[in-house]
């Protein structure tokens, strides 16, 4: 029931929002694809992915819409509003400098 | 953040709050699609459904718990949980009704007694007067004859002044039965300067106070309303004075009470400068003023008393050189309240002490609950509430108890508020003003809020202590929360002080008041009825008309038979009326640059001194004789005869009043009357008190005779009846007979406002005993249940029930003792503050402190012993079983 402690805080939005951005999915589906991306690598329980998305949903850069799926289940669905779009345009940038800073600084080390 | 995320933000928000109902459904449903379908996979790729069903929900997470986090996202969760708090707060009070009761009780009691106190005192003394621009109007504190006043008028530039007199009454006759209408005299630009405008007509005009072109009168609306029916036509209108005409120029509204409270008319003071006695010596007046625009206060104050240093020239005679010699200039709202202030403010200490007390006691009250819920708490810990949680529950109870109590504390206050203003007496300045205000209520609000905090505190600190707990180790077993126990001893020791010090305080009060009621007048008020006798103006002009009057009618009281004994006066004590002559003594030299004697002088008839059982010291009493014969005689007092005969008798001397041809004989000395005050013999500036027969003699500074006579009886006879009975002696319509009371209503109206005072600070102090008793009661219940096993396992071990009761006794008399030596000391400090309230009584009698710290002591103590009885009630084997 914990928080994922190898996640740095915010990376899970940050895949959340990366998903996303290619198809709206629901919260199973959006597990699995998590799962896949990661090769399993991000041990994230699955329970914590709800409130990282209701969170997501709370801020304004998701939506949920209920479908109904193949089997004839309801199904929240997300989606990604145009400020979670932003968002995510941000927080990509903000990863990338940070993770190119600290690869920089690994390789410093291994001269 | 752009506008349409604000939209769904805000939308989701609402929806989150509102329909709670809904979103949990979701939640619910979007979880479940979740295990099911990961379910359906994991048996598609080939577990049996027991197997996936139990790999989901390991994988998942406690289900409950993502839930719980996914609510926590909602940001409204705050909301939620005050509002859970609330409900949960409510139902935990409904539970113990006793002690929200008693909580709530306290806390109305001293919120509500504050919210009165405070609306008094701002009505009274901080809210604006009722006039226009009030913040420019001072008092210069000095007082000046019309001629005096003419002066500043003419000469002062700083300051814009207006002169009044009070006091004066008018028969009003015409229009129906005669009336004695009191009146203020008021110079033209009294009224356009406090901007107060008449409801029908107009202001006097400039120059409408100087004779002949006085003849107006302004009513009040009382008086209008009373004698003409609110009648609009009545303006126009002359009407009779004291047999001058005089022409309605306005009506007043009905909230209008400058100087006071109870002017039925408004009379122009009719300057006159030919009338010379009257103009430099007749009333001497209070002046109130407006600022000119951009002057100050110090330069209004610079200005009269560089005019105070040269108007003695003008005079006729020469003036004492230390006539006004304490002038200032103060804001008028100031001079207003002078009289009362102190006693408000020992109000407001009083109240506070009070909402101490209660404070002290919520908050004890809130560390037993504490105490006794060790339990419940632990557990709440134990399955995941965290300290803050538990704080926040216990903050909330407590701001629902202040709530509670500061609503009820409103209806209480406006109870109060309403009591005391018929409570204190009718001449309390400003008194009508006070209402329960705006300004109060916030007041109540902010006393609530600060009063939940306080009370909030202890739980709270004794909650968070917890903490410190293995969780369930001890918890409720009764052996623990002792670290509670100096706080609460301390806040019983601090409210065992409060109530002594304001038992102090009342008790001094109530002795002085004692003192007072007791003080020796110099006459005997038992017994004594009175009535004032006004025959029409003209009647007395002419002095053997008038003679022959009073002379019927002490005649006819002589021989009326339920009577026994009656003589009139002009000026009847502790009544406020004084008639002031000169006074020149034969063999006496007035000291350069003093004046002349001014003394009282009594018009009585002969049996006065016998009515009143006033003693005679030395010589004798006035006879028949002296009333119509031509030797003129007097009688002086004892402190006269002391100040101007100083060991010698003065019977035989001479004396006249000034203007007088003959000398009067001096033939007796009467004891000290108590005349204008219970508290001193006499004013400072009255110089002596001179009696004379009733008749020619008799006559006053104006020349002549008293126009009005009071009647004294000694009589069981309702005041009533006597007033019947003297219309039916005077055998005229126009005779005034008014004024009709018993002289021990007289002297009780004289000490009317230190009995009010007294009577409320014992009620409060009361007040204070009773909540301090519950407190002490709280404190020791809390202590007994703390050690009942203690005392089982004593008792089981032997122990004698006496001895565990004294153990007990012993630790209330200490906390008791503490809190009343604390209370003595802060008693001898402060109770000097009020000493300008105290008569005969120091602020330190020691007869006060004593028996106020044995009755509170004794009080205490008794309120001690039913829980330190429970104590013996102890049953040694349940105790043990307990454990």
């Amino acid at each position: 029931m914990s928080k994922p402690p190898d996640l740095v805080q915010g990376t899970l939005d940050l895949l959340i929002l990366k998903i996303l951005a290619l198809e709206p999915l629901n919260g199973h589906a959006i597990g699995l694809r998590l799962r896949q991306v990661s090769n399993e690598a991000l041990a994230v329980s699955d329970g914590s992915l709800y409130p990282a998305l209701h969170k997501l949903e709370q801020q304004g850069w998701l939506n949920a819409t209920w479908r109904t799926t193949e089997n004839n289940r309801r199904a929240k669905v997300y989606g990604l509003t145009r400020a979670g779009r932003r968002k995510l345009e941000k927080e990509t940038s903000d990863w990338e400098r940070l993770s190119g800073a600290i690869s920089h600084v690994l390789r410093l080390g291994s001269v | 953040m752009p506008l349409e995320r604000w939209r769904d933000v805000v939308s989701l928000r609402w929806r989150s709050l509102l329909r709670r109902g809904r979103v949990e459904h979701d939640l619910d449903e979007e979880i479940r699609y979740h295990i099911e379908t990961e379910i359906d996979r994991l048996i598609d790729a080939g577990m049996d459904a027991g197997e996936a069903r139990h790999a989901v929900l390991r994988r998942f997470g406690g289900v409950d718990a993502v839930k719980e986090r996914c609510r926590d996202t909602r940001g409204v969760t705050l909301v939620e949980t005050v509002a859970a708090d609330l409900r949960y707060a409510v139902r935990t009070l409904r539970r113990s009704p006793a002690y929200a009761a008693v909580a709530v009780l306290t806390l109305a009691l001293g919120i509500g007694a504050n919210a009165a106190v405070f609306s008094l005192a701002d009505g009274i003394m901080m809210a604006p007067l009722p006039y226009a621009d009030p913040d420019g109007l001072v008092a210069v504190k000095a007082t000046y004859p019309g001629g005096g006043f003419e002066a500043m008028r003419r000469e002062v530039r700083t300051l814009a002044v207006a002169a009044y007199a009070e006091g004066h009454t008018f028969t009003l006759t015409g229009d129906g039965e005669a009336v004695r209408v009191s009146g203020t005299l008021v110079s033209a630009e009294l009224l356009p300067m406090l901007g107060v405008k008449p409801i029908l007509g107009r202001w006097l005009r400039p120059g409408e106070d100087v004779a002949p072109r006085d003849r107006s009168v302004i009513l009040s609306h009382a008086l209008w309303k009373a004698r003409y029916g609110e009648d609009p036509q009545v303006i126009g209108r002359s009407i009779d004075l004291s047999g001058v005409r005089r022409e309605i120029v306005a009506v007043m509204p009905h909230d209008f009470d400058f100087p006071s409270a109870g002017a039925q008319v408004w009379v122009p003071i009719g300057l006159e400068a030919r009338d010379t006695p009257r103009y430099w010596a007749g009333d001497f007046m209070p002046i109130v003023g407006r600022l000119a625009p951009g002057a100050t206060p110090a330069q209004a104050r610079e200005e009269i008393r560089a005019f105070q240093a040269r108007v003695p020239a003008l005079f006729p005679w020469k003036m004492p050189s230390d006539w006004n010699r304490d002038l200032t200039v103060v804001p008028l709202r100031e001079a207003i309240v002078a009289g009362v202030r102190s006693r408000i403010v020992v109000f407001l200490a009083a109240v506070a002490l009070v909402l101490l007390v209660a404070c002290a006691n919520v908050a004890n009250l809130g560390l037993s609950r504490a105490f006794a819920r060790e339990r419940e708490m632990a557990i709440r810990a134990a399955i995941g509430a965290s300290p803050r949680r538990i704080a926040r529950q216990l903050l909330t109870e407590s701001a629902v108890l202040a709530a509670a109590g500061a609503v009820s504390g409103l209806a209480v206050g406006a109870a109060v508020l309403a009591g005391l203003k018929r409570w204190l007496p009718a001449d309390t300045p400003r008194l009508a003003q006070a209402q329960l205000n705006g300004r109060a209520v916030l007041v109540c609000a902010l006393l609530a809020i600060v009063t939940g905090c306080a009370v909030g505190l202890a739980p709270v600190l004794y909650a968070l202590r917890l903490r410190l707990r293995t969780a369930l180790e001890s918890g409720g077993r009764g052996g623990s929360g002792g670290a509670t126990g100096p706080v609460r001893r301390a806040l019983t020791i601090g409210q065992v002080a409060c109530a002594v010090l304001l038992v102090i305080a009342a008790g001094l009060l109530v002795r002085s008041l004692y003192r007072l009621s007791r003080v020796d007048a110099g006459f005997t008020p038992d017994g004594l009825v009175t009535a004032r006798v006004s025959p029409p103006e003209s009647l007395c002009a002419d002095a053997d008309r008038c003679v022959a009057f009073y002379r019927l009618l002490g005649a006819r009281l002589a021989e009326a038979g339920e009577l026994r004994g009656a003589a009139l006066v002009n000026t009847l004590p502790l009544t406020g009326a004084v008639a002031k002559r000169s006074l020149e003594i034969q063999g006496y030299t007035v000291p350069a640059g003093q004046a002349a004697p001014l003394v009282s002088m009594n018009v009585v008839t002969p049996g006065y001194f016998r009515v009143m059982e006033i003693g005679l010291e030395a010589g004798r009493a006035f006879t028949a004789a002296d009333a119509s014969g031509s030797a003129p005689v007097v009688v002086v007092s004892s402190s006269t005869a002391r100040k101007y005969w100083p060991g010698h008798s003065p019977i035989g001397r001479h004396l006249r009043f000034e203007g007088e041809e003959a000398w009067r004989e001096i033939v007796g000395v009467a004891s000290d009357v108590r005349a204008h005050d219970l508290t001193t013999d006499e004013p400072d500036w009255i110089a002596g008190t001179i009696y004379v027969p009733h008749g020619a003699n008799g006559t006053l500074e104006d020349g002549r005779l008293p126009p009005a006579m009071t009647v004294v009886a000694r009589t069981p006879l309702e005041p009533a009846r006597l007033a019947a009975m003297l219309r039916g002696m005077t055998d005229r319509a126009d005779v005034v007979v008014d004024e009709a009371r018993t002289m021990r209503e007289i002297v009780a109206g004289r000490i009317a406002a230190p009995a009010a005072t007294a009577s409320l600070l014992a009620s409060i102090a009361v007040l204070a005993v009773t909540i301090g008793c519950v407190g002490v009661y709280g404190v020791l219940s809390f202590l007994v249940a703390r050690r009942f096993r203690d005392f089982g396992i004593r008792m089981a071990l032997g122990a004698q029930r006496a001895h565990v009761f004294w153990a007990v006794m012993k630790e209330a008399a200490a906390l008791c003792l503490a809190g009343v030596a604390i209370g003595v000391l802060g008693a001898a400090v402060l109770t000097r503050w009020m000493s300008a309230e105290l008569y005969g009584v120091s602020p330190t009698d020691p007869a006060t402190y004593v028996s106020v710290s044995l009755a509170v002591t004794v009080v205490t103590l008794a309120a001690s012993v039913v829980p330190t009885r429970r104590a013996l009630g102890a049953d040694p084997l349940a105790v043990l079983r307990e454990q």
